[in-house]
């Protein structure tokens, strides 16, 4: 057989080049089977032109070769690997080459992420509270709602003797525990030298283990508890108290008086729990919880449903229960002639219902609750500000690619005209924004582990980024995908759906005339944006007023000594040996202060020489101080007189704030009035009938908040009686450091081994609204992000729109344009934009503002100024991202820029 | 000469089976092996040889290595082994498809 030689086959390579066939998976091939097939026909003795032209003619000449060839590369671009490989490198390429417009939307989405991605943690976190317990969906709290005369309580405490009650009462209860909160402790081991302050501690009946599942490592979780002054402690604590770890069965002291003995060690209860105890101090033997009184509600009541039962079906025979046991009890206090059903009649309120323990945490917000909650409404607003702060992210995606069509229409044009398929073009920009997104999430894992702490430190949590969990990787993988899809998908549609006709004569409409869906994105990020800002002067503004307004008592310069108990027959001499320093003005005792957190005292009342009824009984605030209270506190007193030495007769004197005097009709003139209410008990612990007395009422302070500022100032009422909960100290303006370390020095003389505890009541007065504040830096943060973003955006759309306008630009200059017009003609169309985002923003701001505002009883008033301020501010950013854009075209050289044409 | 409608449906059976009784052939050599073991009746095309060739590779029946020639180069396709299997199952089934086509045409096979 004959072989070509060189010249044929070069011949060959060229001419087959010429008649189009030039791809790479085909050209060699092709180019081997026509010289196998020339070399054939040579053998049969034609000259190598002839044979040629005959096997090309076999193959149907130009028309065929091509056929044949899109055939191939049909068979070709269906084996999906090469297309994908095709697809990642021109992707890679096309981000490479748009440097700018790729580090946008990459830095954009990143942050929008991280932002979501420690968001998400943090809700989870939230949801996650309470789950832990293995009976956590059949346990229950028992809440309870009084309401008469001008009192309304919701209590998240039951009376003592509802558990037994209910247990016995109802079959399809498996067990109860109650809960009976008395503050914090100093607690020592047996023959330590030092007490230590604990503020987890807590009394509970015997059957906690069997209600709640918490892991018992020493002891038996059976009988733990059920004998008196027995303790069960968690293995942190027993660490800290016993370090050699042999805690189990010694003995530690409470408050300096009970010594209480270990019976059980349980692992430390999890953060996410509505309540987290460290200590939990037997209720057997404790007098209060074995008393039958239906009417004082002190013990947080637990039940545990049977598996299979109804807790629905539960709650609507509570109310029977409510007049079978309690009906006589208030009867026997209030009168013959009361009735439950008279009493429910008239619109009072005493009832008792179940709420799921895995609701407490994010919705429950009531009296005596164990330990503060968290609240629903923070949960949806963090959600919402994630949301708001992708979709930003992710508008800013879809905008830039848009806006870039420009530059990409020819692409689209000559890929069109070279056989693509609209398919192949979608599946092109899909990848891309696949590959942004995938790269925006890895690098938003690294930020959001590197902001983590921060987070922590600014929400009081200890979140994780669960690293080791598959199921967070696969949920990132996910997201990336869904992100990709989101922003990629509409970019895609409209760059591939352009005509090569029009695209390659150069007709496609350009630039921020064609996007009415580009502006109307733009509109809604600035939109989310300015909400943002208005909803953080709103929050900055609520706490300033909270901080500053008058609050009826001087905050400022008062220190306060906690746990003054402690200091036993020492207290009176404490108090007058720290008076003697000169910067201290002046001191008072006492466990009431106008803070949360202190001691409280309610007890019902009534305007002497009526019969107690539920409609003239008012709950009171009993708050009992000494002589110098009101000086130290700066309270005003608005008529008659605080107590006073010069008036023996003080001990049945009572001074009320306005509020009492306005719930007990006491105008026009109380001084002089009385007062009364049982000052004894039956053994059973109900008020006795036959123990009435009566106070007079000497003065009337002005109102003064004592409580929240969410709250009502409450009627109140101070009694001259020693309460050794606390001292309080006005110093004058001097060095706090002094102060402190003066006083401290005459505790530890006077209170050897005892903890030295302070605290200044303005710090105490802000902790009430701590919630408030991390709220409003969690505002500001995110509301920064947010616009940081929208602005990002608006920057890169801006710098696109002067490029694609150069030519118009330059033919503007050489006209005669000043620099200033032609910014403004730039900006001229962003600046609509904002307006209008304004007009949106501002209804929808105003609605929610009032809604966060409706919590507050004392609510400062947002102005006009808010809004405009916020209008102002997101106009003046983003004003000053395209500034920077516009002069910058604007100023440019007309040369520069029609040289080309 | 065989209609390429009759054709169409067993090109992939063809190549395969060449392919397993001769190792590895390149294209052209393909297309004059059949023609020879079809008495000049089947001719195949490049139009239709080639996407099959690619298709069969795509989907990991047939393996290929190239070989330059001077300067060309020569691309020979051989089976792997789930090719060989392939093979085997399609000309048993296409054996199958005839006897149906004969009994359903009610020819006699000579």
């Amino acid at each position: 057989m004959s072989v070509l030689n060189d010249q044929h086959i070069a011949h060959i390579i060229k001419d087959l080049n010429h008649r189009g066939i030039v791809a790479d998976e085909v050209r060699e091939e092709l180019i081997d089977h026509v010289c196998s097939a020339v070399e054939e026909e040579m053998a049969g003795g034609s000259r190598f032109l002839d044979a040629y032209h005959k096997v090309l003619r076999s193959f149907g000449h130009n028309t065929g070769l091509r056929e044949t060839q899109k055939e191939i590369l049909k068979v070709e671009n269906k084996t999906t690997t090469l297309m994908l490989k095709n697809y990642l490198t021109i992707a890679l390429r096309n981000l490479n080459k748009h440097r700018f417009f790729t580090f946008i939307n990459v830095s954009g989405l990143s942050i929008g992420i991280a932002s979501c991605l420690i968001i998400m943690l943090y809700v989870l976190n939230e949801f996650s509270y309470d789950k832990h317990y293995k009976n956590a969906l059949r346990i229950y709290r028992v809440n309870g709602e009084i309401k008469f005369g001008g009192n309304h309580w919701k209590l998240a405490v039951g009376p003592a003797p509802l558990a037994s009650t209910i247990l016995n009462e109802f079959p399809e209860v498996d067990n109860v525990v109650r809960f009976r909160s008395q503050g914090s402790y100093l607690v020592r081991a047996e023959g330590g030298a030092t007490s230590i302050k604990e503020y987890n501690v807590n009394r509970t009946d015997s059957t906690f283990f069997k209600v709640f599942s918490v892991p018992v490592i020493e002891g038996d979780e059976k009988s733990a508890l059920s004998e008196p002054n027995s303790v069960a402690i968690s293995r942190s604590i027993a660490k800290k108290y016993y370090p050699e770890g042999n805690a189990f069965g010694k003995t530690l002291i409470l408050d300096n008086q009970t010594a209480v003995k270990i019976t059980a060690i349980y692992e430390d209860m999890p953060s996410t729990g509505h309540f987290k105890f460290d200590l939990l101090v037997s209720m057997t033997g404790f007098e209060e919880a074995e008393s039958t009184n239906f009417l004082s509600n002190n013990f947080n009541t637990y039940i545990l449903m049977k598996e299979g039962t109804d807790a629905n079906a539960l709650e609507k025979k509570l109310p029977a229960l409510v007049v079978k046991y309690i009906g006589p009890q208030a009867a026997a206090v209030l009168g013959g002639e009361f009735s439950m059903d008279k009493f429910r009649e008239s619109g009072n309120i005493l009832e008792y219902t179940l709420m799921p323990m895995t609701d407490i945490h994010l919705h429950s917000d009531r009296t005596a609750e164990l330990a503060p909650n968290s609240d629903i409404t923070y949960v949806y607003l963090f959600l919402a500000i994630a949301g708001f702060i992708l979709f930003i992210a992710c508008i800013n995606f879809m905008n830039l690619s848009t806006a870039r069509s420009a530059n990409r229409a020819k692409e689209v044009g000559v890929r069109k005209v070279m056989g693509s398929l609209r398919s192949h073009l979608v599946r092109q920009f899909l990848t891309e924004s696949f590959l942004l997104s995938v790269f925006s999430f890895v690098l938003a894992v690294g930020i959001a582990y590197a902001l983590l702490p921060l987070f922590n430190t600014l929400s009081q949590k200890s979140l994780i980024l669960p690293l080791a969990e598959p199921l967070f990787y696969g949920g990132l993988i996910l997201a990336a995908l869904l992100v990709g899809v989101l922003a990629g998908l509409y970019p895609s549609f409209f760059l591939s759906a352009f005509k090569p006709v029009n695209v390659l004569k150069g007709n496609v409409a350009l630039g921020m005339k064609s996007g009415r869906i580009r502006s109307t994105l733009v509109v809604f990020q600035f939109v989310i944006s300015i909400l943002l800002v208005i909803g953080t002067f709103t929050v900055d503004r609520q706490l300033n007023y909270i901080q500053n307004k008058k609050i009826g008592f001087e905050k400022d310069q008062v220190i306060v000594i906690k746990d003054a108990y402690a200091l036993s027959e020492n207290l009176q001499a404490f108090k007058s040996e720290v008076l003697r320093n000169s910067f201290i003005e002046s001191g008072t005792i006492s466990g009431y202060l106008p803070v949360s957190g202190t001691w409280r005292n309610d007890n019902t009342f009534w305007p002497e020489g009526t019969q107690p009824t539920e409609e003239n009984m008012v709950g009171l605030q009993n708050w009992t101080v000494d002589y110098d209270y009101l000086k130290t506190l700066g309270m005003k007193i608005k008529a008659g007189r605080f107590f006073s030495e010069e008036f023996p007769s003080d001990s049945t004197a009572i001074v009320i704030n306005e509020a009492a005097v306005k719930q007990f009709n006491l105008e026009p003139d109380p001084l002089g009035k009385k007062i009364s209410t049982f000052s004894g008990t039956n053994p059973d612990g109900s008020p006795d009938v036959n123990s009435i007395v009566s106070l007079t009422v000497v003065g009337v302070v002005e109102d003064f908040h004592f409580e929240s500022l969410k709250q009502h100032i409450s009627p109140l009422a101070f009694f001259l009686k020693a309460s050794n909960g606390s001292v309080a100290f006005r110093f004058k303006a001097n060095d706090t450091q002094d102060v402190i370390a003066a006083i401290e020095k005459t505790w530890t003389r006077l209170a050897p081994g005892q903890p030295f505890q302070y605290s200044f009541l303005d710090e105490d007065f802000g902790r009430m609204y701590s919630a408030e504040q991390r709220l409003g830096k969690v505002f500001v943060i995110f509301a920064g992000l947010a616009i940081v973003i929208a602005c990002l955006g608006l920057f890169a759309l801006t710098s696109f729109t002067a490029e694609q306008r150069t030519k118009e630009i330059g033919i503007r200059k050489v006209l005669g344009a000043s620099v200033g017009s032609i910014v403004i003609l730039l900006s001229k169309e962003f600046g609509k934009l904002i307006i209008i985002a304004f007009l949106i923003a501002i209804p929808l701001a105003w609605y929610g503002v009032s809604w966060w505002l409706d919590n507050y009883v004392y609510k400062v008033e947002v102005g006009v100024l808010v809004y405009v301020l916020a209008g102002l501010v997101s106009f003046l950013i983003a004003w000053a991202t395209m500034g920077y854009q516009s002069i910058k075209a604007a100023m440019s050289n007309p040369v520069n820029s029609l040289r080309s044409e | 000469m065989h209609s390429p409608e009759l054709l169409k449906g067993t090109l992939q059976t063809i190549v395969l089976k060449v392919l397993q009784d001769h190792g590895k052939m390149y294209g052209y050599e393909i297309t004059q092996r059949v023609k020879e073991l079809s008495d000049n009746r089947i001719f195949l095309t490049e139009g239709a040889l080639y996407p099959t060739l690619h298709k069969l590779e795509g989907d990991g029946l047939l393996k290929t290595e190239t070989v330059n020639i001077g300067r060309r180069v020569r691309k020979y396709y051989s089976l792997t082994a789930s090719g060989k299997s392939l093979a085997k199952e399609r000309v048993n089934d296409f054996v199958d498809f005839i006897r149906t086509m004969a009994a359903v045409l009610q020819l006699r096979m000579a």
